[in-house]
């Protein structure tokens, strides 16, 4: 079962997209969500992220984003809109506490820009391969490698983490360990949770940063990489979208 | 007693355990062997109710495990993972073994008397930080915390992994003296002499499937069915098998040994 963060394999434009391209594409478009001003252009890019999502086969991966940013966003919704008192009150609530219509606009856009902001990493991080991104941003880039390959191993280890969390939740649960509990209770049950975690996890890099060395990490150059990522027409083309999208985003 | 009917399992709709059936008797020591991907820790999880299976039952000490929460089939049923250090988080070796018995609900005074019970049994050092043990020793560490719970069942998941041949006996010594005790156990294994040694019946997973079930020692002699399933005999019996002894006749270094003497001594030779 691939994670959120896993490459999917794919033959979409996407897929086949230069990866500095499919990177500054994700930037662009998180940029443009921040830029735009009208909450209409926010639903609009949510809409062609999704659209251009589903189009490379990621739905999964757009279902599980939105399922998470959704209660996130769900959460910061209501903590944020009482807070609001400009514009035309709707409700009155205690403490002087109001709802508005510019406070739920604001509101709205706010957690419209979150998700326009994590969609297209996520999706940059399923049409791309980790090496791939961590080989442009070297060779393309001039990033030193050691920085990359931190970016990448970070990224790659949160499945592995997750992996490791969910078999240190069925080891204590399986000595008797309720999870499903209070808060107090819950915090008393952190060691035994994390503890093992975070033993897991120093060893885990030990070993890698071993291994990493003994291959010769740190004798690895900016042209070491084994393939090459020359941009094509295609690429160029993606750019000048790039380009015209954050104009477009600027002016609107 | 474990008792499992049709037991099915998938996981992202790929079919991992296949209409798994069978009945270990209170007190019966049985391995659970296979190939790499058979579907054995998933089962054991299934057991433990870690899993839920999408078809079947699961009874344990007769009762069906369906519905029940994990911290009830936890006071019936231990489980040993094959990485012990994903459990252990305790400052010290009695404060690990400690934490399980609290979370059984078991009072401090009954607590205090079996940890140190259990630390004298097992020659555990309590003060000890179970991180600055040996990976053998923190394996006897987490087998600890399920003797001191004293559960009817115990489900090992490869607990003799990465332990040298001397850390390796002392564990399924330990795990004998449990059995003796009346425990019943499962235990999944890749080493088919501990199996031979220790766990009187066998049953082989194969592709989720459960390919064979009987006395370890018949089951060992069928080489296509070894074979099928991925596994080597142990070699005591690969050795008996090929002198043509009968199966349980010579599976161990003495029977053997005692075995070629005899033929010898018939022979006319001399029985060293």
């Amino acid at each position: 079962m691939t994670g959120l963060l896993d490459y999917q394999p794919g033959s979409s434009p996407l897929h086949k997209a230069h990866p500095l391209v499919k990177l500054l594409l994700a930037v662009a478009i998180c940029v443009c969500g921040f830029l735009a001003d009208s909450i209409y252009i926010n639903i609009i890019i949510l809409l062609l992220i999704v659209l251009c999502g589903a189009r490379c086969g990621l739905a999964r991966q757009i279902r599980a984003t939105l399922k998470g940013m959704g209660a996130l966003c769900a959460i910061l919704f209501i903590l944020q809109l009482p807070f609001i008192g400009s514009g035309r009150v709707w409700i009155d609530l205690p403490l002087g506490m109001t709802v508005t219509d510019q406070g739920v606009r604001f509101c709205a856009q706010l957690c419209l820009r979150l998700i326009g902001a994590t969609l297209p990493l996520v999706m940059l991080f399923a049409v791309t391969r980790l090496s791939d991104l961590t080989n442009t941003l070297v060779a393309q880039l001039g990033i030193p490698y050691r920085y990359a390959f931190v970016l990448t191993t970070a990224v790659r280890f949160i499945p592995v983490l997750l992996g490791e969390m969910r078999e240190v939740i069925e080891a204590q649960t399986a000595r008797g360990v309720e999870l499903d509990v209070g808060v107090l209770r819950k915090i008393r049950l952190i060691p035994p949770l994390c503890a093992p975690l975070l033993v897991s996890c120093v060893q885990r890099m030990e070993n890698n940063a071993l291994a990493a060395e003994l291959r010769g990490f740190y004798l690895r150059k900016r042209g070491s990489g084994y393939r090459r990522y020359p941009l094509s027409g295609v690429d160029y083309a993606w750019i000048v979208s790039c380009v015209i999208l954050l104009t477009i985003s600027i002016i609107l | 007693m474990i008792r499992l009917e049709n037991v099915s399992f998938e996981l992202s709709n790929r079919p991992i355990i296949n209409d798994v059936g069978f009945r270990l008797e209170p007190g019966a020591f049985a391995a659970l062997v296979g190939g790499n991907g058979a579907g054995k820790s998933t089962l054991l999880k299934i057991i433990m109710g870690l899993y839920r299976p999408a078809r079947g039952a699961v009874y344990i000490d007769g009762e069906a495990t369906r519905g029940m929460r994990v911290s009830a089939i936890a006071k019936k049923a231990g489980f040993l993972f094959q990485n012990p250090d994903r459990q252990i988080f305790g400052a010290t070796v009695r404060a690990e073994l400690a934490f399980g018995l609290a979370e059984l609900g078991i009072s401090s005074e009954e607590a205090r008397r079996r940890v140190e019970g259990t630390l004298e049994r097992l020659g555990l050092d309590g003060s000890r930080a179970p991180m600055s043990l040996s990976r053998g020793e923190r394996q006897r560490v987490a087998l600890a915390g399920l003797f001191a719970r004293r559960p009817k069942i115990l489900l090992l998941d490869e607990p003799t992994t990465g332990l040298d041949y001397r850390e390796c006996m002392q564990m399924m010594r330990c795990v004998a003296e449990l059995n003796e005790e009346g425990a019943t156990i499962l235990m999944v294994t890749h080493d088919m002499e501990v199996a031979l040694d220790f766990a009187p019946r066998m049953l082989i997973l194969a592709d989720g499937q459960l390919m064979a079930q009987g006395l370890t020692r018949d089951l060992m002699r069928d080489a296509e069915l070894l074979e099928r399933a991925s596994l080597m005999p142990a070699q005591i019996v690969a050795l008996s098998a090929r002198l043509g002894i009968a199966p349980g006749e010579a599976d161990d270094v003495d029977s053997l040994t005692d075995w070629i003497a005899a033929r010898r001594a018939a022979k006319g030779g001399t029985a060293r």
